[in-house]
């Protein structure tokens, strides 16, 4: 039996042991202190006895003492904002009908603008061309820049690279788009992200230019 | 007249022996003492490096330049090792070429970069990592360590390589693989083409992943896998009866799904537009 265990079934016995429990008590030394403090409150408070509460002096002395300090006080008269159940309530039948009709007025609005929604973002095809002889974007232009100045041969090999991978994570992304809860247009797009880092990053090693 | 013509010779003698001893090849020796798990780094713009395991706790490397327009610098730090080879003025592919042969304690974390390569590893169990522009890469009989390859548009061979990490990333180099397994394979390719023939074993996760090239992974009937394949555009064949076997149609694209034997193993084939094919060995 180990510590924790024993702890987890101590209050649960009220003072009997079982011999595996009496055995780790004996063994081990701090839960014998912790059963040894734990019986000695417990004879301390069997002395507290039943004749032993404050008289109602004392209390009523102690509620002056508090009242004096201001620290309990007589309740006020409370401001009712919402007037209790009289006339109002015979218009309450009103209230189910005014909700419902709140409701159905959201429900209209909804449903006109989710139309307006769709056909603001239509389907997109896949595998649109690249415009031929364009770099990708001004960020990749630099890139080539960097790979022209300093292997001016692998210049071509970076730009067609560069132009392959900027087409996986067009179709990527339009699959995603087109599908977004599925994985597997998830994961191209993360491997045609991936790609491209790796373009870059081989672009920019400056140990094997 | 005669003794011109003489004078004449000896000189145009003398000029063709210089230029072929400027020429010459060097043939430079590094050796390094190191302890276990020592890690080796080579960085070569031009010319192969090839590294094998050797015996004992000592790294050696042969370098030789193919001319005076290259120098090898090394250094050596505690239990690393650096060897870059360093392009001088006016040095092109031919002029900064240095043929690499390396011999490093099995255990060994190696580490190559290159432009135009080839990347040659074998018999190692350390972690390797090859980068390179266009570089053939041949890695073989690699055991319990990890391997990532990085690659723009060189061509990737793996053969024996079990037990470790397997992580590819090809832009356009065609991908080969045979007698692979391992915890985790993964490939991810643009448009070069997959090519796997093993048994998918050792319970590992298998994604062979490709925006336009072709997947072909070749299994034999024994496999246990749990596969899927799928491709958004592309044609998707299967030689096996999986269970359950179902299409996946309803989904983006074509593909398959199912299990064979105790689907020990998982394997993914995506491909945006290219054909995939899980052919029966």
């Amino acid at each position: 039996m180990t510590c924790e265990e024993f702890e987890r079934v101590l209050p649960e016995l009220e003072g009997d042991h079982n011999l595996e429990q009496h055995e780790h008590v004996k063994s081990c030394p701090l839960c014998f202190d912790l059963v040894s403090d734990l019986n000695a409150i417990s004879q301390e408070a069997h002395w507290i006895g039943h004749g032993q509460d404050p008289s109602p002096r004392v209390w009523n002395s102690i509620e002056n003492l508090l009242r004096q300090e201001g620290l309990i006080r007589d309740p006020q008269p409370q401001l009712v904002l919402v007037p209790p159940k009289a006339a109002g309530w015979r218009f309450a039948w009103l209230m189910p009908i005014t909700a419902a009709l709140f409701f159905g007025a959201g429900l209209i609005l909804i449903h006109q603008r989710v139309p307006v929604q769709r056909a603001s973002t239509p389907v997109v095809a896949a595998n649109q061309p690249i415009q031929p002889g364009a770099p990708a974007d001004a960020e990749e232009g630099q890139l080539l820049k960097l790979v022209a100045s300093r292997a001016p041969a692998m210049r071509t090999a970076y730009e067609s690279n560069l132009r392959a991978v900027d087409a996986y994570i067009h179709d990527a992304e339009v699959s995603v788009h087109n599908n977004p809860n599925d994985e597997n247009a998830q994961q191209y797009l993360m491997n045609a992200y991936e790609q491209r880092a790796m373009v870059y990053e081989m672009a920019m090693d400056r140990s094997i230019q | 007249m005669q003794c011109r013509q003489t004078v004449a010779s000896v000189v145009v003698a003398v000029v063709l022996v210089g230029t072929v001893f400027a020429a010459a090849e060097t043939r430079k020796e590094f050796h390094f003492k190191v302890h276990r798990r020592a890690s080796v780094s080579l960085v070569n713009q031009y010319g192969p490096i090839t590294v094998k395991p050797s015996s004992g706790k000592v790294v050696s490397v042969t370098a030789i330049l193919n001319s005076d327009k290259v120098e090898v610098e090394n250094s050596h730090r505690g239990n690393r090792i650096s060897v870059v080879s360093h392009l001088l003025s006016g040095a092109d592919n031919d002029s900064g070429r240095v043929e690499y042969q390396v011999l490093v304690p099995a255990d060994s974390n190696v580490t190559l970069h290159s432009g135009t390569g080839p990347l040659h590893a074998e018999h190692l169990t350390g972690d390797v990592i090859l980068e390179s522009n266009t570089a053939n890469i041949d890695v073989r009989d690699l055991s319990g360590g990890h391997v990532h390859i990085k690659t723009l548009s060189g061509p990737v061979t793996l053969t024996n390589v079990s037990d470790g990490h397997v992580e590819i990333t090809s832009v356009g180099g065609d991908v080969a693989m045979k007698g692979v397994n391992g915890p985790l394979v993964h490939v991810n390719s643009t448009s070069g083409r997959i090519l796997y023939d093993g048994d998918f074993g050792g319970g590992g996760e298998y994604a062979l992943m490709t925006h336009t090239g072709d997947i072909q992974a070749t299994a034999p009937s024994y496999a246990s896998i749990d596969v899927e394949a799928t491709s958004t555009q592309g044609k998707v064949e299967n030689d096996f009866t999986l269970q359950p076997s179902h299409s996946l149609a309803a989904r983006i694209g074509s593909g398959f799904a199912g299990t064979m034997g105790q689907a020990a193993s998982s394997v993914k084939l995506l491909s945006f537009s290219g054909r995939i094919h899980l052919k029966k060995r």
